[in-house]
């Protein structure tokens, strides 16, 4: 049992598969998305594919603040997604609200609708930023598997 | 009977062709990202993807037909496990091979497809159900080709079973180099059925978000990667068997090494024409499958009957 157990938490380290949604950002923090995305930084040496439909993906890479038109869609994606699901919060509006937070339309950082595993500051955060915060997301998994083990 | 289910599901059955699958599918990834300057995906990683995929949460739409939406899948997967026990790996003869064997393969390969419709349309969502009328329409485009093509090789050997086929290949040496135009036909219609780049349409993911795998998830979508994978093996492996006929007298296990080689060529080859192309529109597929690949198969088909004809009076 703790055979397979090992084998399938490995399996998820080394096969991310992302969506990328935008919550509201500047498109700042999405073209950096689209940066660590490109050959030149070779994310799939990682696993890690972008998906377009939240039925594939593990990872959610949400971008901006949280709009209050976006809201309801955000939550619907979110549960969309199969278990087991991380979001990762990418620049500093989606960490905290940044610049927005307290606007009239705006609700704070993602955190405040649907429960965050990594923050990625930054305004907007650099492609290696945001594969450091995956890479440490992915880490954290398996230390934490490890202290559910003993 | 202990034997049979051996090959059915171990060798060269279910087991094996997936592992294979999963290879090729490494290559194929691998050779796409060298071409793109990239490093490119671990060796392990369709296996880690597939068990990811096969641990995680099944989600079945509340408005989706659960039994077609179940269904087809499977059924897809094992549409091409069976196409593989027909094809010929070390000698002359497959082990269930009987006449006209080579027209079960091919139809066989394409319930893959009507799987993709029927559990792209059934799962009631937009794009799966855009995505589903896609690999349909395409089906008309390629299909065609891709029959001629296969078709006119037999015809050159005049039978309708790979053993014979091969047995004609054998008799007369270097004649497969006819066939080289119907070859190419065949490769590319086979990435109209693979929904490999030029013809990806259907899962186009810039269009219509993954098509007919749009709302599959977990263990259902992984049996349906499988089979894309399961599938590019068995369409190689026909390829090669019926196009590069060659090296089947060999002893079983050179011949069965060979045959592998011609495979991963094939797969290069498919690698390849996938990295250097970009997708066409489906009226622009169309277009070309009917205006040129069709005559093009034509004109196999009309060299191999005046070889038939002449040489081989
Ligand atoms: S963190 Fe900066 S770059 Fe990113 S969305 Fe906010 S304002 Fe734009």
């Amino acid at each position: 049992m703790s055979l397979v157990k090992k084998i399938v938490t490995w399996a998820r380290i080394k096969s991310p598969w992302i969506l990328h949604f935008n919550t509201g950002a500047c498109n700042a923090c999405d073209i950096e998305i689209i940066a660590a995305l490109t050959p030149r930084y070779d994310l799939e040496r990682f696993g890690i594919i972008l998906k377009g439909t939240p039925r594939h993906a593990d990872i959610l890479v949400c971008s901006g603040p949280v709009t209050s038109q976006i809201k309801d869609r955000l939550i619907r994606i979110y549960e969309q997604m199969p278990e087991p699901k991380f979001v990762v919060a990418v620049g500093t509006c989606a960490c905290s609200g940044g610049v927005f937070d307290g606007c009239y339309n705006v609700e704070s950082g993602i955190n405040a609708v649907i429960p965050v595993s990594a923050y990625i500051p930054g305004c907007p955060a650099s492609p290696k930023a945001i594969i450091d915060g995956v890479v440490k997301l992915l880490t954290s998994l398996e230390e934490k598997e490890e202290a559910i083990k003993r | 009977m202990l034997g049979m289910l051996f090959s059915i599901l171990i060798f060269p059955g279910l087991l094996f062709v997936s592992v294979f699958g999963l290879s090729v599918e490494y290559i194929d990834r691998k050779i796409y990202a060298r071409l793109q300057n990239r490093l490119g995906p671990p060796w392990f990683q369709p296996v880690a993807d597939l068990i990811k995929l096969l641990a995680k949460e099944d989600i079945i739409p509340k408005a989706a037909n659960q039994n077609m939406f179940k269904l087809a899948p499977l059924f897809a997967l094992t549409a091409v496990v069976t196409a593989f026990l027909y094809i010929p790996l070390w000698n002359k003869e497959s082990l269930f091979s009987f006449n006209g064997d080579i027209i079960v393969v091919l139809y066989l390969l394409t319930i893959p497809t009507l799987a993709f419709f029927i559990g792209g349309w059934y799962s009631t969502s937009l794009y799966a159900r855009i995505g589903s009328v896609r690999s349909l329409t395409q089906l008309f485009a390629y299909e065609v080709p891709l029959f001629m093509g296969i078709l006119s090789s037999a015809l050159l050997a005049g039978s309708w079973s790979l053993k014979e086929i091969i047995n004609f290949y054998a008799g007369h040496n270097w004649f497969w180099f006819f066939n080289l135009l119907g070859f190419a036909i065949t490769l590319v219609s086979f990435l109209g059925k693979l929904e490999k780049t030029p013809f990806d349409i259907p899962e186009a993911e810039t269009e219509v978000v993954a098509g007919s795998f749009t709302e599959y998830s977990g263990r259902l979508f992984a049996f349906l990667r499988l089979t894309l994978d399961v599938e590019m093996v068995v369409g190689s492996a026909l390829l090669a068997a019926v196009f590069l006929p060659f090296g089947f007298s060999l002893p079983p296990v050179f011949a069965f090494v060979l045959f592998m080689i011609k495979i991963l060529f094939i797969v290069s080859l498919i690698s390849l024409l996938r990295t250097i192309v970009a997708r066409l529109r489906m009226d622009q597929m169309i277009d070309f499958c009917w205006k040129f690949m069709v005559p093009l198969a034509f004109l196999q088909i009309l060299i191999n009957l005046i070889i038939k004809g002449i040489i081989l009076r």
